[in-house]
């Protein structure tokens, strides 16, 4: 048997601004559950409370800027980031995404068509948590800063709105994020080399998962004989 | 006041006029909720809707300065509709004396006979009473003590009893008189002159006479809307003929009704603020009038009734003054003291005139800011500038102690040569001693913390000042040494300066063995034991009592003045035994007028003093002679009888006044110096006896140059110039810089909107402030014509350290009234634009 | 203790904001005092112009016309925290600085709490609650509102307005007391002529511990006809067990999902550039060909 190849899948500024988007966004939800359950503060007494509230906001600034500094630092790559996610369906994708929840419960027995760099479903789920992030950071710049301005109570209510309202948007995806990325899902193991590790995928997982862009790489000659 | 805050919950009907006590005197507003709850009819009559107007039952508008005329319309609505009380004007007033055939009043011209146009007084001969008998004083019986030893020889007074028609149809009774006078105040005059409807001022008429019954109790309250006009001392009194006609002086509920603005104005009034007066009001020397004791006991000591006992008042007052060194010999220093010439021509308003005339040299302002608060303060802050020196004593800067540094001065700044000083004072809460209310109620305050570093108390001020021009004295002499090294000034106590021993001095004390330096003084009961023989002394007679348990020299807790009784016998909001006020812990003065000739109340629920049948029952302390003592101790109560006003020598009130006023025997209308109409009811634009009007600094406008009229008020937020409220931020906070009250139609024809900054201007000042564009004001119509009226806080200038702007009393012209010499602040000219 | 009330009497109020310099001086509350700082003219005597951080009362003004000649309908009200009996505030309050003074039915507050998260003001139908320290740190904000002065009134004192009124427009005391003789005074207003005039607080909000007796119809009072919770409080109130269901159902769900993958398998893949193809790695069996020429990916 050959020895295995690989595909770069993540370069190493997407694997950084991926990593502390999700480390901010973790402790956003922590500290920001310290607010949205007062039991939870109640009983962590004023000052714990007071260092989540003072921390939710300084993340918050690092959660908001993280994309923001690392497309300025690469233009070439935000586009990049945005053309993989704004393609056009094709029949396949369609499939795929009429496939997914068959095959989320029953991998061995549905088979789903070849992907391109970011599958139908992905764009669904992580443009969710784009959208549902987005939403987050508005919102929370209005509840924080709406009272510098002197809004009004009604617009920071609906601000607050929002904000509860893309948090269980978030909590939702981000679990099914972490599921499926982290590859508890038997069929996504190793996923989480791609991210969190050196950003490589085997020849064979980058067939399964992203069949079109993975031939594309490798006709392109952007595959690597394992260094390990 | 005549009667005190809390009786305002007795009346049954209010009359605010001339004041805004729901925002000026908000304590006013405890007592007139609860008469108001009780079913207590309210009327304001205001040129503004004011916050009190908005509480009261009814409104009415008023053109500024026509007091008089909108009270004279009374008087005749109460002749014409029968609505005066009848036993109490008969029995308690002078309405059927008979006045001096002689006496007239001209229309034509507006004058009262008598007047000297050369002079420009009256000869007041042509408005006395026509005498019926003449009685000498009995000198061996009831005024034995002129014979006594040590007493000042004087010619005793001679009792001329008035002649009197019962029946009113003498033409030349005060009643036929007043009719007469009055007559010509109908609804159409009145309307025509002050500006309000004819149907508003009917309703007020006839609400606020129906006090008029016997039994119904009608209260005035005024303040500086009457009284700052040049006539101001006669919007007073028509008030007063006013409140004797419908019988309600000296009745639970009623009185004249003055609300005073300083916490202690009151008392400060009592102690000789005017340079007329010695403290207690009796009258201060005059050079061509009273030169000698002797003249003065003549001159000053009334024929009948309370006043007869003025020599002991004067002789323990010198006796206070000088101590031993006041002795029967020397007149008991009367000498010593200034004689003034026409003391007029020292009150504040003619102080800046010596100033600028070079006659006046130095200057002490003790808690008075004049550069802010005087009429045409831009001359007075010239004035000021002539002065070698000024002393400022107050709590925080003051116009006055920086007039140098006024907008309009600071450039030429290095040219003004006076050398001013600045004293900081303690505030009322680091001292101790008296604080005298407008219901003539003195409370003892202790200091709530010492004097703030580098501070002293005003007595304390006055005390090493004291000595320091004794000790001058002594070292280098100086002219007329004997009225200063003469003086007792023995208040150390522990080598400082003592409120206790001063409260000595004005309660009074017997002269022999007294030694303060070793706390050993016999204090007076009260001013009924004082003597004109020199055994007594008394700073002030009318406070004798407030101070007077001996037991207890040092403490000030265990004395009247300190008293925190609640019982309220009669259960009319007396309080006796609730600290002290003047006179013997009064309550209500000319309490014997509350009830009939048989001594019965007029209302029997509202007992002040009642005839029983065998004595006096004495919920307060009578206001008459109630009882005689007899050679043995005991006393026999004196029966009923028409005395009911007994500090006057008639024993009765005066509607028609002999020799109380300078300018008008019964007030009449006159226009404020500077008015947009000519006077409709007489042939005089201004009262004759106008003071000041000739000075160039007055500088008086036309209504050509200046149509609109302007008034000047205090709001709730804010206090007088302002220091101690504009060192308040939360103060400044609930209402941040000054304003102009405008009238929607006024904004709206000069283009103004609410917010905008205007100017104010007339021939004295020009200013700037905010505009506060309002319905609450509206124009009036006078003698046909619209008449704009606007409103101006006076509350700010250039030396508060947290609001500045700029003074309003630079418009407010300089001329007042011959009596009171108080400035015409509340109605003058301006014009207005937008800045 | 029994339950207290603030009551309001606006028929004898005068309006003289003694109790709004009094809450400043008892709470301690500053206000600015750089030259001609304290606030600006705005054509009213209402100053300040509404409730600010440190600011817990004020005095409002309101006119209208009074159909005749002179004068105008001139309101007096008060606006400052109603002490509602269910408060939304308390609801919402995440950190339990909030809570209802059990003893008094005072809304009061524990300011060492208090994470300055402000939902308190979005949720009040009086839009009462201000919170110092408003900025761009964010740093210590704090609640601050009219706590009744439950300091005082724990011993035995009245609040610092209702001591220092003058003019008796404020009373405090037991609510059914205060109701009582708010119901007595509108009677009596009625019986004046004043026909709008009624009782505020006694229902409104579920009943508040601030009992108004309102001269002037409600419209010239800064207080709403119906005042609700804002609707939103409810949508905050759902979102909470939403939001954990949600999270329980997506973790339930993929519980499944992860039971139906165990034991998943799958061949090992290899792509032959050169012809192609998609190879069994270990077979070398040829899963699938890719026509590139005919566009394939």
């Amino acid at each position: 048997m050959a020895e295995q190849r690989y595909l770069q899948r993540h370069h190493k500024q997407t694997r950084v601004t991926h990593a502390i988007f999700v480390i901010s966004c973790i402790w956003l939800m922590i500290s920001g559950l310290f607010v949205f359950v007062p039991q939870l503060s109640a009983a962590a007494g004023a000052d714990v409370a007071q260092f989540m509230r003072v921390t939710h906001r300084i993340v918050g600034c690092i959660f908001i800027l993280t994309p923001i500094i690392s497309a300025i630092i690469s233009p070439s790559g935000a586009k990049h980031f945005l053309g993989k996610y704004g393609y056009k369906w094709d029949a396949d994708d369609k499939e795929w995404m009429k496939k997914f929840v068959p095959y989320m419960l029953g991998p061995k027995r549905v088979h789903m068509p070849d992907a391109k760099e970011v599958k139908s479903g992905q764009v669904v789920a992580d443009g969710a948590i784009m959208v549902g992030a987005l939403m987050m950071m508005i919102s929370g710049l209005v509840l924080w800063l709406g009272g510098v301005f002197g809004a009004s109570a009604t617009f920071l209510s609906v601000a607050r709105l929002l904000h509860d309202i893309f948090f269980l948007l978030l909590v939702v995806f981000v679990i099914a994020h972490i599921y499926l990325g982290a590859g508890i899902f038997q069929p996504y193991k190793r996923s989480l080399r791609t991210m969190w590790g050196d950003g490589k995928i085997s020849e064979s997982d980058a067939l399964y998962h992203w069949g079109k862009w993975a031939r594309q790489e490798i006709e392109e000659g952007r595959v690597y004989e394992d260094k390990k | 006041m005549t009667s005190h805050w809390e009786d305002m919950e007795n009346a049954d009907f209010i009359l605010t006029c001339g004041s805004n006590n729901a925002e000026n005197h908000p304590v006013s507003m405890k007592w007139v909720n609860r008469a108001l709850d009780k079913g207590a009819k309210w009327i304001v009559v205001d040129p503004r809707y004011t916050r009190t107007a908005a509480l009261a039952d009814i409104y009415c508008p008023i053109r500024s300065g026509t007091d008089i005329a909108f009270y004279g319309g009374m008087i005749n609505y109460i002749f014409e509709n029968d609505r005066w009380q009848h036993e109490y004007c008969l029995n308690y007033t002078n309405l059927s004396y008979l006045i001096n055939p002689d006496f007239s009043y001209d229309p034509e011209t507006g004058l009262f006979s008598g007047w000297n146009e050369e002079t420009k007084s009256y000869d007041q001969s042509t408005w006395g009473y026509q005498t019926d008998t003449e009685t000498p004083w009995d000198t061996e019986t009831t005024y034995a003590w002129v014979k006594g030893e040590g007493v000042p020889k004087f010619d005793t007074p001679v009792l001329k009893t008035p002649k009197k028609d019962p029946t009113l149809q003498d033409p030349n009774c005060v009643y036929q008189i007043m009719k007469k006078h009055y007559s010509r105040y109908t609804i159409d005059a009145v309307c025509n002159i002050c500006g309000m409807d004819a149907e508003t001022l009917e309703e007020v008429y006839d609400v606020y006479t129906q006090s008029g019954e016997p039994g119904k109790a009608g209260t005035i309250l005024y303040a500086l809307g009457q009284t700052q006009h040049h006539y101001g001392a006669n919007n007073t009194r028509i008030m007063s003929v006013v409140q004797l006609l419908l019988g309600n002086i000296g009745v639970p509920g009623g009185g004249l009704n003055a609300l005073r603005g300083e916490p202690n104005v009151q008392g400060c009034t009592d102690m000789c603020i005017m340079p007329a007066d010695l403290p207690g009001y009796l009258h201060w020397p005059t050079s061509d009038g009273t030169p000698s004791l002797k003249a003065w006991c003549e001159h000053e000591t009334y024929s009948d009734g309370y006043y007869t006992n003025k020599p002991k008042f004067m002789v323990s007052f010198l006796k206070s003054w000088f101590g031993e060194n006041a002795t029967f010999k020397n007149d008991y220093g009367y000498d010593w003291l200034p004689k003034v010439y026409k003391p007029g021509n020292w009150t504040s308003m003619r102080t800046f005139e010596h100033m600028a005339e070079g006659t006046m040299h130095g200057y002490f302002a003790l808690g008075q800011n004049p550069a802010h608060s005087s009429g045409n303060t831009k001359s007075v802050r010239e004035s000021l500038a002539h002065l070698d020196w000024l002393v400022c004593a107050d709590l925080y800067m003051t116009e006055t102690a920086s007039f140098w540094n006024a907008p309009d001065m600071r450039d030429k700044a290095a040219d003004i040569q006076t050398e001013c000083y600045f004293l900081p004072v303690a505030s009322i809460m680091e001292k101790p001693g008296t604080i005298l209310n407008s219901g003539r109620l003195l409370q003892w305050r202790y200091e709530a913390v010492p004097p703030a570093e580098g501070t002293k108390t005003d007595l304390e001020i006055m005390d090493l000042l004291h000595k320091k021009v004794v000790e001058l004295y002594k070292t280098e002499g100086g002219v007329c040494p004997e009225p200063i090294l003469n003086q007792k000034w023995d208040y150390d106590i522990d080598g400082k300066v003592d409120f206790r021993a001063v409260a000595w001095e004005l309660n009074g004390y017997r002269v022999k063995d007294n030694d303060f330096s070793k706390q050993k003084v016999d204090l007076l009961t009260n001013f009924t034991e004082l003597a004109a023989d020199g055994s007594t002394a008394c700073a002030i007679w009318i406070y004798s009592g407030y101070y007077n348990n001996a037991e207890a020299l040092m403490e000030p807790a265990e004395q009247p003045v300190a008293r925190r009784g609640h019982e309220d016998p009669g259960n009319i909001r007396l309080y006796p035994n609730w600290a002290f006020s003047w006179p013997v812990n009064r309550r209500i003065i000319y309490n014997r007028a509350s009830a009939d000739m048989k001594g019965k109340p007029w209302n029997p629920d509202k007992v002040a003093v009642e005839w029983n049948g065998t004595e006096w029952i004495r919920n307060d302390v009578p206001d008459f002679a109630f009882q005689k003592a007899n050679a043995d101790g005991t006393n026999t109560p004196i029966e009923p009888n028409n005395k009911a006003f007994f500090m006057r020598w008639e024993q009765n009130a005066c509607l028609f006044s002999t020799n109380g006023m300078k300018d008008m025997p019964l007030p009449e209308h006159y226009e404020p110096m500077e008015s947009p109409v000519e006077n409709l009811m007489n042939g005089s634009q201004n009262s004759p006896l106008i003071q000041f009007a000739d000075d160039p600094s007055v500088k008086k406008g036309t209504k050509e140059d200046y149509p609109i009229v302007a008034t000047t008020y205090s709001i709730t937020e804010h206090w007088q110039t302002g220091q101690q409220t504009h060192s308040c931020p939360s103060l400044n906070e609930s209402q941040p810089g000054q304003f102009i009250e405008i009238s929607n139609e006024l904004a709206a024809e000069k283009g103004i909107a609410n917010g905008d900054t205007v100017r104010v201007w007339n021939n004295r000042g020009d200013i700037k402030m905010k505009a506060m564009v309002t319905h609450r004001l509206v124009p009036l119509t006078v003698n046909g014509e619209t008449v704009h009226e606007v409103g101006m806080i006076h509350h700010w200038g250039w030396a508060h350290s947290f609001e500045q702007d700029d003074v309003t009393n630079d418009l407010t012209p300089n001329v007042g009234d011959p009596n009171s010499f108080i400035p015409e602040y509340k109605a003058f000219l301006v014009n207005i634009e937008k800045a | 203790m029994s339950e207290k009330a603030i009551y309001f009497d606006s028929s004898k109020c005068t309006a003289c904001k003694g109790c709004q310099a009094a809450c400043k001086c008892w709470n301690n509350l500053p206000t600015p005092y750089e030259l001609n700082s304290a606030g600006t003219f705005t054509g009213t005597l209402q100053n300040p112009p509404d409730l600010q951080p440190n600011t817990r009362i004020i005095i409002t003004f309101n006119e209208a016309d009074n159909g005749k000649k002179y004068g105008v309908n001139w309101a007096f009200g008060r606006r400052a925290c109603m002490h509602c009996t269910n408060p939304a505030c308390v609801s919402v309050c995440p950190s339990g600085a909030l809570y209802v003074d059990e003893e008094t039915g005072l809304v009061t507050y524990d300011s060492s709490k208090c994470i300055g998260c402000q939902y308190c003001r979005s949720a009040c139908p009086f839009d009462v609650p201000r919170h110092t320290n408003v900025g761009l740190t964010g740093d210590n904000i704090k609640i601050n509102k009219c706590t009744g002065c439950v300091d005082r009134v724990k011993q035995g004192r009245k609040p610092a307005c209702v001591s220092t009124c003058q003019p008796g427009a404020l009373q405090f005391g037991d609510r059914d007391e205060m109701l009582a003789m708010a119901k007595e005074r509108v009677e009596y207003l009625k019986g004046k002529g004043f026909a709008d005039a009624r009782v505020y607080g006694e229902t409104e909000a579920g009943g508040t511990h601030v009992i108004y007796v309102l001269k002037y119809p409600l419209s010239q009072y800064e207080l709403p006809e119906n005042p609700q919770p804002s609707g939103f409080v409810d949508a905050f109130g759902i979102l909470k067990p939403l939001t954990a269901a949600a999270a329980v159902a997506t973790v339930a769900g993929l519980g499944i999902s992860y039971a139906t993958g165990v034991g998943y398998k799958r061949p090992t893949m290899r792509y032959d550039e050169a012809n192609h193809d998609v190879v069994d790695a270990e077979t070398g069996e040829v899963i699938k060909h890719i026509d590139r020429e005919a566009g394939e990916l």
